[in-house]
């Protein structure tokens, strides 16, 4: 029971965490239809840019200090290398941030070594925030989820109801007629772009403390974050909101099982045929958690090729 | 024509003359390019004529190479498929991956269809270091080239030729692809399938067999690796692959036939000589992708074509000195980024560091065979005046050439 409620508590954090990285991607996505590779890029430099800063300026202010520089980075990239090859059409700036991401991964594996570097979470923090049974529940987890919402609430809050918002809105929809009007659409994208940065490099500050902070950070999260927007419908926040949580609560949850497949076979008395046959059969659920959030997607185009909300196809 | 036709019977026989010229080391490099150079041709039939971006190509390479390694334990060189035969193995696992993969992932278009290829590679990336049975988990598995045909394959000069049979073979088969109806069907899915559509074509269909045909001729890529290699291991499915492949073929220029396997062979030669010299060749693989993405878009070979242009309009007489102008800029421009990567890895290196602390000072580095102190005015003025000198030649060339 214990295990079951941390089990889901986990996939809860990790699902909002993922969150947090997708929101902005989906939100750039929407916007100029870009979808930026390097996005999860900016993850991985919140945190080696919280790690770099935190001895100078303690971890507090080294969190905000990476959140401003990953979204400084960000408006960097949308200015001087996506706007000028914006003519060559989606696919050529989807290459292009793929080139980044990887100019990013090779740059920091030079910088900081092909390694974890130690990156850890305050003392202060590292604490248990309540006891259910013998186990205790970490704090940091706690605040990882409590950031995720405010930022939730907080993008919320501006999309729907500020003048920012319904410029950002409307330049999503119709960016000919909001440039006719007089807004600077150019600054609202390179506005967007950065403050998605920032998103993603506030996570990874944050995440990065409490999980590794490894130059293969970026590929790990990257790749969960495309799952959910494609599980989610490209463009929706909804959608990615639903995807995130899904399949953090599905890996966390899976990590619990040691069930497999043969197990399953025993029921209908099969099963010493299936610990014969080996192989996938005899996999247990829990080594298999990394792979299921693939296998959902592969089930979610089978069945609804545009997304769980999605209505573009 | 004519001078296009005299090219490739050139370059095939500098390929057919290259064990003679080469030694056992340098030969090995040249299978590795052979190969790089077919997968580069294979992605690029689905990226470049098809137009849907894979970034999980490392999928149909790793399963051929897979297919090929129990091939090869399984037959024993002997029967059906003797040794020279395996990389059909090869190509029937990436073929069926191929279809199965491709009717996955071309239910959607553009960014999904890209998104959910990398999916799929990962996928495989996850599953296999599990299924220790079929991918032999960390250490891999291994195999022997069984004697066929009265070769016994324990030469580098008989693996290179084997290799390059095949490498011609399959580049002949997609050149050949390019010429038949479902070839010109394929450009038309990227141009506009919406209107294939309307022509009465089946969209999907044509997008699995564009993959699919994709699938087949990386499976030969990775079964010829196998044959090299005679092992396979799991990390044929890293990311890291699939990387490769996309940055290799839009080096070289997904526009034309050629170009990818030039600029894959390209890069995997430069991989090969400078791999001993510097830890940072994938970050300059890199950097030089995203300057091509940025300012040739049509990659390498489409330099050829910018230069004839500048020698038509200005006349040679003046647009051979600028053209070679532009050149020693860029000269310049890759030393100076060159020295400043270099150095900077030198000094972020854990060594280094350890050393710095040890000291309390900073210790000179050691660099392109002298050392160098790391507050010195010199060391960091040389970058500054290489990228400088070349940046205003650069500016002057170009602007000379328009």
């Amino acid at each position: 029971m214990d295990a079951l409620l941390f089990g889901l508590l986990n996939g809860l954090i990790y699902g909002l965490l993922i969150f947090m990285v997708s929101a902005g991607l989906t939100l750039i996505f929407g916007m100029m239809g870009v979808l930026n590779f390097a996005h999860a890029s900016f993850y991985m430099l919140g945190a080696y840019f919280a790690y770099t800063l935190q001895g100078l300026l303690g971890f507090g202010p080294a969190v905000v200090a990476a959140t401003l520089l990953a979204g400084g980075v960000g408006a960097v990239v949308e200015r001087f290398f996506l706007r000028r090859v914006h003519h060559h059409g989606h696919a050529h700036e989807l290459l292009l941030t793929f080139g980044l991401s990887f100019i990013v991964a090779e740059a920091i594996k030079l910088l900081f070594g092909n390694f974890p570097v130690d990156y850890h979470v305050p003392a202060q923090l590292d604490g248990p925030a309540f006891t259910i049974g013998s186990q205790q529940y970490p704090l940091y987890r706690l605040l990882m989820g409590g950031v995720a919402l405010v930022m939730f609430a907080a993008l919320y809050l501006l999309l729907t109801r500020t003048r920012v918002g319904i410029i950002v809105r409307s330049a999503i929809y119709k960016p000919r007629m909001v440039e006719a009007l007089g807004h600077n659409v150019q600054l609202v994208f390179m506005g967007v772009f950065g403050v998605g940065a920032a998103l993603a490099g506030l996570a990874g500050a944050i995440a990065g403390a409490f999980y590794t902070t490894s130059p293969n950070m970026a590929l790990e999260i990257g790749v969960m974050v495309f799952v959910v927007v494609v599980v989610g419908g490209l463009g929706s926040l909804g959608g990615a909101m639903l995807a995130s949580l899904l399949i953090g609560l599905m890996t966390s949850l899976a990590v619990g099982i040691d069930r497999s497949l043969a197990d399953l076979f025993a029921l209908v008395g099969a099963g010493a045929w299936a610990e014969g046959v080996g192989g996938l059969l005899t996999l247990k659920l829990s080594s298999l958690s990394a792979t299921l959030p693939f296998a959902l997607m592969l089930l979610v185009l089978l069945v609804r090729p545009q997304g769980l909300l999605g209505d573009k196809t | 024509m004519r001078t296009s036709l005299t090219l490739l019977l050139g370059g095939l026989a500098l390929l057919a003359a290259l064990p003679a010229l080469l030694s056992a080391g340098l030969l090995n490099a040249a299978v590795q390019m052979l190969i790089a150079a077919l997968f580069a041709s294979a992605y690029s039939l689905l990226a470049g004529r098809a137009g849907m971006l894979s970034f999980g190509h490392a999928a149909y390479f790793g399963v051929g190479a897979f297919a090929t390694v129990h091939g090869m334990n399984a037959i024993n060189g002997t029967g059906l498929l003797p040794t020279p035969l395996m990389p059909l193995v090869g190509a029937a696992a990436g073929l069926v991956l191929g279809i199965v993969a491709g009717w996955f992932a071309t239910q959607r278009s553009g960014t999904a269809f890209a998104m959910i290829t990398l999916a799929i590679a990962e996928l495989l990336h996850a599953l296999a270091p599990q299924l220790k049975g079929l991918f032999g988990g960390e250490s891999g598995i291994s195999s022997m080239r069984m004697p066929a045909w009265g070769l016994n394959f324990g030469s580098t000069t008989q693996v290179y030729y084997l290799t390059l049979a095949w490498v011609l073979l399959s580049l002949a088969l997609l050149h050949f692809h390019t010429r038949t109806p479902a070839g010109r069907l394929t450009l038309g899915l990227r141009e506009n399938s919406h209107r294939l559509r309307f022509l009465g074509y089946d969209v999907h269909r044509l997008g699995v067999s564009a993959f699919a045909i994709s699938g087949l001729f990386s499976g030969v890529a990775g079964a010829l690796q196998v044959v090299a290699n005679e092992s396979a291991n799991y990390v044929v499915f890293d990311a890291g692959v699939s990387a490769g492949v996309v940055l290799n073929s839009y080096i070289g220029g997904v526009s034309v036939f050629l170009g990818p396997a030039l600029g894959a062979a390209l890069m995997s030669f430069f991989g090969y000589a400078v791999s001993d010299a510097t830890q940072a060749w994938l970050l300059y693989q890199g950097v030089l992708f995203v300057l091509v993405m940025m300012f040739m878009p049509q990659g390498l070979v489409g330099l050829g074509g910018a230069a004839a242009r500048g020698v038509s309009k200005l006349g040679a007489a003046r647009a051979v000195p600028l053209l070679l102008l532009w050149l020693v800029a860029v000269l310049l421009l890759a030393a100076g980024t060159v020295f400043l990567v270099e150095l900077l890895q030198r000094l972020c290196s854990q060594d280094y560091r350890a050393l710095a602390r040890a000291a309390a000072t900073w210790p000179p580095v050691t660099m392109f065979g002298r050392s160098w102190t790391a507050t010195g005015l010199a060391t960091w003025a040389w970058p500054v005046v290489l990228l400088a000198s070349g940046g205003a030649l650069l500016a002057f060339a170009r602007r000379a050439l328009k």
